[in-house]
């Protein structure tokens, strides 16, 4: 199953056979939604002041684990994940600073992404609970914001397995 | 540095609309409110500071460290 969160932002499904065959009736709007979506970033992310546009791509058929490429520099990437798909309480409070930057109405607007620091190997990664990613889906508007919450870490193991 | 002293109540003002305001004082710890645009981002400086080594450490990882991980996240939904 596809993750529901990143599904909202490429709007369909990954491409398997049966999307391939829908392909050939697809209407020009369709088209649009299959872009690779790029997030701006209202503030850059800590450590990189000069990154404000990064390109959201899939890396696995179920767009679980994405990796999130720098428009301006493909060198700099980073890999992000939806928490929900791994930490099922994981519940981010939005303040309204962060709402107003993100030119957020409701709670359906907005998704959460956090960074993976994948250290050695898999079984090392871990990821950024205390400063998710916060994107408006529908404007692609993203950023990194620090949680109002002492008790989240800044790396939260990753169970992959 | 520009060094002020400042009384619990008072402020001190940065540009035309930055205000930080001294709310209490208890042992070692001051209680600090700071009026700024919305466009100003404040923090404290030692969360920042980790903030940044965190995403730099992950930046850009290896084609392997990748492939590892998208391997491990595939293997876990099946």
């Amino acid at each position: 199953m596809m993750d529901a969160t990143v599904t909202m932002l490429f709007g369909r499904p990954a491409a398997g056979a049966a999307t391939r065959e829908s392909r050939r009736v697809m209407r020009a709007d369709d088209a649009v939604r299959d872009e690779i979506p790029v997030l701006e970033m209202v503030e850059p992310l800590p450590g990189f002041p000069e990154h404000r546009r990064f390109a959201l791509a899939r890396l696995d058929d179920a767009g679980v684990l994405c990796a999130l490429r720098s428009i301006d520099d493909p060198d700099l990437r980073f890999l992000v994940v939806p928490p929900a798909a791994f930490f099922t309480d994981y519940a981010p409070v939005i303040d309204d600073q962060t709402a107003a930057a993100l030119e957020i109405s409701s709670a359906d607007d907005v998704l959460a992404l956090v960074l993976v620091n994948p250290g050695e190997s898999a079984r090392t990664a871990t990821v950024n609970l205390l400063a998710p990613v916060l994107v408006n889906h529908r404007t692609r508007r993203a950023t990194q914001v620090v949680l109002d919450d002492p008790t989240l870490p800044l790396r939260a193991p990753l169970v992959t397995s | 540095m520009l060094v002020l002293s400042r009384r619990v109540g008072e402020s001190i003002v940065i540009g035309d609309n930055i205000t930080v305001t001294v709310l209490d004082v208890r042992g070692d710890v001051v209680r600090v409110g700071v009026d700024a645009p919305r466009q100003v981002a404040v923090h404290r400086e030692e969360l920042w500071r980790e903030l940044e080594e965190a995403n730099r450490a992950s930046a850009s990882p290896s084609d392997n460290v990748i492939a590892d991980l998208t391997r491990a996240v595939s293997a876990r939904r099946d």
